[in-house]
């Protein structure tokens, strides 16, 4: 009897969907699957990122719904710490009445009260980002969902634009304003500007102190400017070049209530940045004024954990991660007078040198030690790219997989290249022997440090034995002058001396330093900076 | 990790069970790993078995990464950092007499260590390496290259676990995806054979996020896999030469050695319904469900200790990072494909657990791990422990064995007759999972079966459950209610989840 039922079974459908959605409790959905990271008080575990303190859960609940349907990655700033995880999807494994409820969990309990959420949100996001299949990242969810604007000790904040190229401070007052506006978020960004290269823009504005004492004002800029408080210039950054070497840190005793205060800014060429910030006498953390963060200017962006690695006991020190402006399989070796290098067991080349420190552990070996780390050091040289071992008239014959990335996706491919990494050796002292080999040949690469001419010096010896000529590529795409007097330099300050055996060949072409090995030679070479 | 593999596993292990499914609200205690039940559990674990922590080299960050036995009873631990340390002593009872040499320094962060003619060998992230001491002072001072041709394009996810070598030599190595959703260099979403020679021999496609690999008894090679996209649940799976693993992300890579394309399954089914369409398709053989068995597999030791760490011969520990646990598998082969149960079984350590690895001579068993990066139930940020068995054996279901109209489950002491032939004292209940190219699944497609009759072997080892509603391709989960056995004792654990892929034809 369908039809005397139809209306009965309809009825208990609705009735048993309405129970469910009553059902959804937030607190367990919360305590089962975001707890782990988040932690029972919202405050994180394990260095993972909290929810309370953090402007995250606030407001548009659209951008919370999207970060719990489709995942974050990538870096994000919470709560003054910048994390680089990923937080996993979960729009595939719960219902929207779950992620409803688990939200108006955690905007009641660990974000001061943020609204609830409601199923019909979360449905209507859901169905707006269908066809995310990646996780979001931070900056494309501030895009769409931006942070409320903080409210800044600026007040009355008007920025006028000027157009045009200049190297040193312009007379303002003779120019004439391409643009003014009112900047009620208190917050200076040279993106207000309108433009991205040659320009200049002055803000004036009221600095509100909020009781008498000392201010520390914090200013940097790229390229350069001028910062006022009082009406009297407190600091400035001169020249053109990037933030970070030119910060200025002053002092000024103020008055509680409103002080003028103005910066002079221009951008000669692209790359524009402006921070500034202030402590006052009450403040534990500096704040910001500016879009930017840098140097000492509002919070760290990490607390950076320095976990230095050098050689130790005359011992060199090895590392073996990725290392950055060279292949993924990288080896490290840092000597004990001071030079070092990384070779590049993917190109069986030596393909970077530096002096002074190593390398810095404290980024791979904390979190989960995504990217890179460059070298701890200076003067770091990037010697070649490419493959460090060449046959005369042919690629030779080992297969080796590869990828290149076109406008859309990586590629990959097998090609022909003439010698593979076969390991190392290392000496009681640590100083390593790098083998490689190819059809018909093997070379042996040895360093080793001398301080005895009063230089640090490494001197490297190639030798290659079996029935094969190669030439190992010493350097490629840099400027390579000499040799002259048996002295080559490179890149405007190392020196690769000829020690004995086969000398290297500049090469007008590639801009190369080569060296031709025949069979069952050795040549030596002495590395130090000029 | 964690899964290393994965992605922050988030969750639930303290589960409250909010996922449970709704049907088995009256089981007698039904499946959730409710946080209350871990704590009875783990504080049973003394009856039964010892777990020490071994102390670290002084000073040292020491994130367990890989173990390995050397002759002599020293023990090897790999670090995350990648240095690589000896002990002597971690076996003694006095464990303060330790003594620790460093064998080598900042590798790359090795997953799979062991030592073989006296070298050890290690899988790095961009290499397989053997480590030698040639001047015998205790350091390794010659590093061999075996092989380095899978391709590594410096993210930080792109772990490579690597085996034990297996009766030919060759070592089997899983290697994680970009991410986790990419393969951005060659072989990524692989396992592949590294040859004695050094010859490396792409074996399956299909990875995601490994764990950990290693072989069971009869030498077969099997990896756990972290819930993810195309995962809807953790799992432990096997390594078929030639098969397909399920995801599909690394597939593009079978053209650089002219493999036929591996299946491109569709996405929102299921995994049976693709599989049976793609012979190459190697289902799961146990799946570990999301938040309620784990939700991080890694390690794995296949117990071959005959009865020195238990009796449970033949059967797979598998660590866990997140909940910081070993859980327990015994395996069966029907038409061709693994299948088998997963029991919680040990818990309790200080950090993320990522390498196990079982002393089969004295049924010792090490594990180790850390949580950086991800987190974890042990609070500590790294481990080095060590569990033996006390020689009690605790009252468990040993097994359960599929049969064609039922299950047939084997305890470890006789039971009470009258209360095991109860069916009243079982409850199942069925579940799967969308098999999708989003992340994880939710449980779905739930049935209750009913256990029709339960039959007592006259040893009363033995119950065999006649199952009415049976469904290939499901998880059933097993949960024993009151029963005791002869002596009186009650269950360790009560539950069980066994992976149905096949149902087995009447004997």
């Amino acid at each position: 009897m369908p039809t005397p039922m139809r209306p009965l079974s309809l009825l208990a459908l609705l009735f048993s969907s309405v129970l469910l959605v009553a059902a959804e409790d937030g607190a367990q959905v919360y305590n089962s699957l975001c707890v782990a990271c988040h932690g029972p008080d919202g405050k994180g575990l394990n260095g993972l990122p909290p929810l309370v303190g953090s402007d995250w859960p606030k407001g548009p609940a659209a951008r919370s719904i999207k970060i719990v349907l489709s995942g974050l990655e990538g870096p994000v700033d919470v709560a003054g710490k910048t994390y680089n995880i990923v937080m996993p999807p979960q729009g595939a494994v719960l219902s929207d009445e779950k992620i409803a409820a688990a939200l108006t969990y955690v905007r009641k309990n660990f974000a001061n009260g943020a609204g609830a959420v409601t199923p019909d949100e979360v449905k209507a996001v859901r169905a707006a980002t269908a066809q995310r299949v990646t996780p979001w990242t931070a900056d494309e969810l501030l895009k769409a969902h931006p942070f409320p604007p903080a409210k800044t000790a600026l007040k009355n904040l008007v920025g006028t634009m000027y157009k045009g190229e200049w190297k040193v401070m312009p007379d303002f007052s003779t120019l004439k304003p391409a643009m003014m506006e009112d900047f009620n978020v208190g917050v200076i960004d040279p993106a207000q500007s309108g433009l991205k290269e040659y320009y200049a823009m002055v803000w004036t504005a009221q600095f509100e102190a909020p009781e008498d004492g000392k201010y520390t004002f914090f200013f940097d800029c790229d390229d350069f400017g001028a910062l006022y408080v009082g009406g009297e210039r407190i600091a400035e950054v001169k020249g053109i070049g990037p933030v970070g070497g030119r910060a200025k840190e002053v002092p000024v005793i103020l008055k509680k209530g409103l002080t003028p205060l103005r910066v002079e800014y221009v951008q000669y060429g692209t790359n524009s940045a402006i921070v500034l910030a202030y402590k006052g006498p009450k403040d534990k953390d500096t704040k910001l004024l500016s879009k930017t963060k840098g140097g000492k200017a509002g919070k760290p962006a990490k607390e950076k954990v320095f976990i230095p690695i050098q050689p130790k006991d005359g011992v060199a020190a090895i590392y073996r991660n990725f290392i950055d402006k060279i292949t993924p399989r990288a080896i490290g070796i840092g000597f004990p007078n001071g030079l070092n290098i990384a070779y590049s067991a993917d190109n069986v080349a030596a393909e970077l040198f530096w002096n002074g420190k190593f390398m810095d552990g404290g980024h791979h070996w904390t979190d989960r030690g995504a990217g890179n780390e460059p070298p701890a050091g200076t003067n770091v040289i990037k010697l070649s790219d490419g493959q460090g071992i060449l046959l005369e008239g042919s690629a030779g014959s080992v297969v080796r997989f590869i990828r290149e990335k076109d406008a859309k996706d990586w590629k990959f491919s097998a090609v022909n290249v003439a010698a593979e990494f076969k390991g190392y050796d290392l000496d009681k002292a640590g100083n390593p022997t790098f083998r490689s080999a190819g059809e018909g040949f093997a070379l042996s690469d040895a360093w080793l440090p001398e301080a005895s001419s009063g230089k640090a010096t490494l001197t490297r010896t190639l030798k290659v034995t079996g029935a094969k000529s190669i030439v190992v590529v010493l350097a490629r795409d840099l400027a390579v002058s000499g040799p002259s007097d048996g002295v080559a330099e490179i890149a405007g300050g190392l020196l690769v001396r000829a020690v004995s055996g086969p000398a290297p060949k500049t090469n007008a072409n590639d801009k190369s330093l080569t060296l031709t090995l025949k069979p069952g030679e050795t040549a030596v070479l002495g590395y130090s900076f000029r | 990790m964690k899964k290393l593999s994965l992605i922050l596993a988030l969750a639930g292990l303290a589960a409250a069970a909010s996922a449970a499914p709704a049907k088995a609200a009256k089981a007698p205690k039904a499946g959730k790993m409710a946080t209350a039940d871990i704590k009875l559990s783990e504080a049973r674990q003394d009856e039964f078995y010892e777990r020490v922590e071994i102390p670290t080299p002084a000073g040292e960050v020491a994130e367990v990464s890989s173990i390995a036995l050397l002759p002599g009873k020293k023990v090897a631990i790999g670090t995350r950092r990648g240095d690589i340390w000896v002990a002597e002593g971690a076996y003694a009872a006095d464990l303060s007499k330790i003594k620790w040499t460093k064998f080598a320094s900042n590798q790359h962060e090795p997953l799979g260590m062991f030592w073989k003619d006296g070298s050890m060998y290690a899988m790095q992230r961009p290499e397989f390496t053997r480590l030698t001491d040639r001047d015998g002072d205790g350091r390794a001072d010659s590093f061999d290259t075996v092989s380095s041709q899978w391709g590594v394009s410096g993210d930080y996810h792109e772990y490579a676990f690597g085996s034990d070598p297996d009766k030919n030599g060759d070592v089997w190595m899983v290697l994680c995806l970009t991410g986790s959703f990419h393969a951005h260099a060659p072989w990524r979403g692989w396992c592949a054979r590294i040859t004695p020679d050094g010859k490396f021999v792409p074996t399956t496609s299909g990875i995601r996020s490994p764990g950990g690999i290693g072989a069971n008894d009869k030498g077969d090679m099997f990896y756990t896999d972290n819930q993810g996209v195309w995962n809807g649940s953790s799992s432990l799976k096997w390594l078929r030469p030639g098969s397909f693993q399920g995801n599909p992300t690394g597939n593009k890579s079978a053209a650089l050695a002219n493999f036929p394309a591996p299946p491109e399954p569709t996405s929102g089914s299921r995994i049976l319904t693709e599989r049976l369409k793609y012979p190459e398709f190697v289902p799961p053989s146990v799946i570990l469900p999301h938040g309620k068995v784990g939700n991080s597999p890694s390690g794995i030791a296949c117990d071959m200790t005959k009865g020195k760490f238990g009796p449970w011969e033949s059967q797979m520990m598998i660590g866990e990072q997140t909940a910081s646990q070993v859980q327990r598998i015994n395996l069966e082969f029907v038409n061709g494909l693994y299948q088998g149960a997963v029991f919680h079984f040990l818990g309790g350590f200080e950090a993320g657990l990522i390498p196990v690895r079982m002393d089969q001579e004295d049924g010792t068993l090490f594990v180790g791990g850390s949580n950086r990066g991800w987190g974890s139930r042990g609070s500590k940020p790294f481990t080095f422990e060590r569990v033996r068995f006390k020689g009690k054996v605790p009252f468990e279901m040993h097994d359960i064995s599929a049969k064609n109209d039922g299950f047939e489950v084997t305890f470890t002491h006789p039971v009470d007759a009258a209360a095991a032939a109860d069916v009243a004292n079982y409850t199942m209940d069925t579940f799967t999972y969308i098999y999708q190219s989003s992340y994880g699944s939710p449980e779905v497609d739930q049935t209750e079966p009913k256990i029709k009759s339960a039959t007592v072997s006259a040893d009363g080892l033995k119950v065999k459950l006649a199952v009415e509603g049976l469904v290939r391709g499901h998880i059933h989960h097993l949960v024993v209610g009151d029963l005791k056995s002869k002596s009186g004792d009650t269950l360790w654990h009560n539950e069980g989840w066994y992976t149905l892929n096949e149902i087995p034809a009447a004997k």
